[in-house]
């Protein structure tokens, strides 16, 4: 939609965040991660490169783990979205995130809400196998430079096979 | 009393934090009224901005300035001094004039109401240029010349070669890397009632504190930086680039907070990489295997901004026992963005070159790889004639061939086989320097029993939070938990970046220093009067586990002595130096073995297994100590397989400028990870015997791919990466 400029307006959206329903008033432009970021004050998930190549952004749409700078915030009307902030339950940490801080699974960090997602949603994956192979293969769409992968296959493995 | 946690598995203690998406990096933060940057760059690689048109862009909803070379506020260079700790490796401050040294410059900045306003019109930002031709390769800058940094000698090098019985002469080339921490470059910047405040991305609070009081012409207590969390940097973030102070210059400007991000295609140009070399290495030894000569020449690309030299043979000068050397260092100006230090700067590359010469060596004499290395072993730094503070070289050897299996390994090219796979057994040494320098620490004891460390450094992942808690609880013989540590902040007590492997060598003897003094103020307030000890002499009593103590059985909690004296705190301050014993010469050591597979059906080169064991010194958090070696040795192999910034050799500029196509490792491309830490302290560098170990896991892991791949295939590839296409050469 376009005004009488030509420019796009704002639209409005109804998103299931975290478990709240949020309305959001947001121009066509804008994509779900800069929507969380900069105008719900959700920063716990990162940009790490605005091009889906890095994984940092992953968020779960309605159950499926999806890369949020690569999707329009204006597409997901209706849509239920968990971001790292909705993992844990309270203060009790999900037992994803519990693995990683038990292995080590990260260093600086910054992936880590996108890995975790991710890993999130390979819990209930089961046609994902159960070799370490299996999970790297399908934690590979999530770039860590620090290069913890070793421990992030180690806590998916424990958290898959507690969960 | 609690635990003694140095030297166990303690988790993170700002863990949490990142696994609940509550830790804030710089572009966490959203201040009032803040609007947002995004840059317009240079297309070409050198020449001049002729005109800059921004009327159709400045028309666009929602833009508030678009800054550049016309109309940006004059700004000062900082001296690039080390010393002073206001380095910068791109001396040219932002739109200072039309010139354009690199594609992907800053050549305009626009700012607007939103992220998205500002993209839209900077793509709509015209700009003129006068384009002239550029330099894309070293082998082009080498054609325009070459400028010698710095050599090293001794003994008689030349003589020692021409008279030696086994030579190897080789020229050993390496790509232009690029760091890509996962967080992009970001600033977050205000200024209030004249004190400008920064969330940075920094690697280095103090640092990029000093320099922007040069470039704004302040002093430097007028100015903040925070770095609570860092996304890494890998060195891409020790010093300060344009987009920095371009961010805090408009935001002076405009009188409000500006937010910017650098997106990731320019954190190939505008923010620093490791640049490319050329490597001529010559060795000559005896029949024997005694090492007459090491020659280690090398040049690398730097820019026409500034010159910026790869150290590739400083590990070279002091890892065998040799006594006739030549190290040279020299660099040609190519038309890129400055380089900068990246993770292991110097010995990262170098000892691809000389570790792949002491494996042609090797086969060259006939001699086991291992057997060679342990032949030319020093336990005095042949650099200088210092003995090694602390070496164990020779037991990472043994520890890491016995892990790895070595002894069962047949020479013959291809002579191992896994199923469809061929396998290449391969070992390099690695190396880095210790270093510690000086560093300041302050520790608050408080009433209710807690401890709250500050020091001016950061944690970019590499474990600094969870190594000064561990050294704070121990040394006040209190719980971690009751330890907050304060850290990233530049108005705190003088502290070191994080950067050079030097960060827990420095930082710690401050922290227990700093530990000490508070408890000796707080058996100084014990005595006074009104206090539980009044009139006692300080001298006779003791600070333990939290309590001060006396020879009679009575002891006194901090709140019991603060409380009635009305004090909040007890505080203590330390500023710690160099090395506990001069004299010595302060190194890390190890060796890396590496199973390659090559399949040569489906032309699949993998790594399958690498063994390493590193002797850095006391250990003082086996989790995140052994996280940084590993992490180290998963970048080395991008280094060794994947990584290189490729140049249009037409316009200089850099191709792959994306995580799609400059390749970095993935969780699939791991291979069986196993890392020896060999924990012998060196109480000669500090008192707790601990040295670095963020960097020295990158050295030497791409030789010992490179020498694996050749007992695979017979390939000696002296170019990295080892890409396939490389190995289906038929030469």
């Amino acid at each position: 939609m376009k005004d009488a400029t030509n420019m796009p307006v704002d639209v409005a959206i109804d998103l299931r965040i975290n478990g709240k329903m949020t309305q959001l008033d947001v121009p066509p432009n804008v994509v779900l991660l800069d929507a969380l970021r900069d105008r719900l004050g959700l920063t716990g998930t990162k940009k790490g490169c605005d091009h889906g190549q890095c994984g940092a952004c992953t968020v779960l749409v309605n159950g499926e783990a999806v890369n949020s700078c690569l999707s329009l915030a204006v597409t997901h009307d209706g849509d239920d979205i968990t971001t790292v902030e909705g993992l844990a339950d309270g203060e009790t940490l999900s037992p994803v995130q519990q693995a990683f801080l038990d292995h080590d699974a990260f260093q600086c960090g910054y992936c880590t809400p996108g890995q975790m997602v991710s890993a999130t949603e390979l819990m209930h994956n089961h046609a994902v196998g159960d070799t370490d192979a299996d999970i790297a293969e399908a934690m590979s769409g999530n770039i860590c430079r620090c290069g913890a992968y070793k421990n992030i296959v180690a806590a998916i493995q424990s958290a898959r096979k507690a969960g | 009393m609690s635990t003694a946690t140095i030297g166990t598995a303690v988790p993170r203690v700002e863990g949490i934090d990142k696994l609940t998406g509550r830790a804030r990096y710089a572009a966490d933060f959203h201040p009032e009224g803040m609007a947002y940057g995004y840059g317009v760059y240079s297309t070409i690689s050198r020449g001049r901005v002729v005109s800059i048109d921004t009327e159709q862009a400045q028309q666009m909803p929602g833009v508030i300035e678009i800054f550049h070379h016309d109309n940006f506020p004059e700004l000062h260079r900082s001296p690039a001094s080390f010393p002073e700790e206001n380095m910068v490796d791109e001396l040219r401050t932002p739109f200072e004039d039309d010139v354009v040294h690199y594609a992907g410059q800053f050549v305009a900045f626009v700012v607007a109401e939103t992220f998205e306003q500002a993209r839209n019109a900077a793509y709509r930002v015209r700009v003129d240029y006068d384009a002239e031709s550029a330099a894309a390769t070293l082998a082009d800058g080498r054609a325009r010349g070459t400028t010698e940094a710095n050599r090293n000698e001794r003994g008689d090098a030349d003589a020692g070669f021409s008279s030696a019985e086994v030579t190897v002469d080789a020229t050993y080339t390496t790509p232009v890397e690029t760091h890509n921490p996962m967080e992009l470059h970001a600033t977050t910047a205000y200024w209030r009632d004249g004190r400008l405040v920064v969330h940075e991305s920094t690697q280095g609070v103090i640092f990029a504190r000093n320099t922007l009081a040069k470039n704004f012409d302040l002093d430097p207590s007028q100015i903040e930086i925070h770095a609570d969390f860092i996304g890494s940097g890998f060195g891409g973030k020790l010093w300060l680039w344009p987009h920095c102070l371009a961010t805090c210059a408009a935001s002076r400007e405009l009188g409000r907070p500006v937010q910017f991000m650098l997106p990731r295609q320019y954190m190939f140009t505008t923010s620093g990489h490791r640049p490319e070399t050329s490597q001529h290495l010559r060795l000559g030894a005896t029949r024997q295997g005694v090492l007459t000569s090491i020659m280690h020449e090398s040049i690398n690309s730097t820019s026409s901004i500034n010159t910026f030299v790869e150290a590739c043979g400083g590990s070279t000068a002091s890892l065998y026992a040799c006594d006739n050397l030549r190290v040279t260092h020299a660099t040609a100006v190519v038309d890129r963005g400055t380089p900068t230090p990246m993770r292991a700067p110097g010995a990262g590359v170098g000892l691809f070159a000389l570790e792949s010469a002491m494996d042609e060596l090797a086969i060259a004499l006939d001699m086991d790889p291992l057997a060679l290395r342990r032949k030319n072993f020093t336990e005095v730094d042949p650099d200088g004639g210092k003995p090694f503070s602390s070496n164990h070289m020779l037991e990472c050897y043994d520890r890491a061939a016995e892990r790895f299996g070595w002894a069962d390994r047949d020479p013959a090219i291809g002579s191992m086989r896994d199923g469809d796979e061929i396998l290449g057994w391969g070992l390099a040494a690695c190396n880095w320097d210790a270093m510690r320098n000086p560093c300041d620490a302050r520790v608050t004891l408080r009433p209710d029993g807690s401890a709250t460390v500050h020091c001016a450094t950061q944690d970019i992942g590499t474990g600094t939070y969870t190594i000064i808690a561990q050294t704070a609880a121990d040394t006040l013989g209190i719980d971690i938990d009751r330890v907050h540590v304060a850290i990233g902040d530049s108005t705190f007590p003088h502290g070191q970046i994080s950067g050079g492997s030097w960060a827990t060598a420095s930082i710690l003897p401050a922290v227990i220093g700093a530990c000490k003094a508070a408890s000796d103020r707080l058996i100084e307030y014990a005595v006074k009067d009104g206090a539980p000890m009044a009139g006692a002499n300080g001298d006779d009593l003791i600070y333990e586990a939290g309590v001060v103590k006396n020879g009679q059985g009575d002891q006194a909690s901090a709140k019991a002595i603060l409380k009635p004296l009305s004090l909040p705190s007890a505080v203590g301050d330390f500023h710690s130096d160099g090395a506990t014993e001069p004299g010595y010469s302060y190194g890390s050591f190890g060796v890396h073995f590496v199973e390659i597979g090559w399949a040569p059906d489906i032309a699949r080169l993998r790594a399958r297994r690498v063994v390493s064991a590193v002797d850095a010194g006391a250990i003082i958090n086996d989790r995140t100590a052994r996280n940084q070696v590993e992490g180290a040795i998963v970048m080395g192999l991008g280094s060794a397989l994947f990584e290189a910034t490729e140049y249009d050799e037409r316009t200089a500029r850099p191709v792959n400028n994306n995580y799609a196509e400059y390749l970095v490792p993935v969780n699939a491309d791991m291979p069986d990870l196993d890392v020896i830490l060999l924990d012998h302290p060196d109480y000669k560098l500090n008192e707790l015997g601990a040295r670095g170990i963020g960097e020295i896991g990158l050295t030497g892991i791409q030789a010992a791919v490179a020498n694996a791949v050749h007992h695979a295939t017979g390939k000696r590839i002296r170019d990295l990466p080892i890409m396939l296409d490389k190995l289906m050469e038929t030469s």
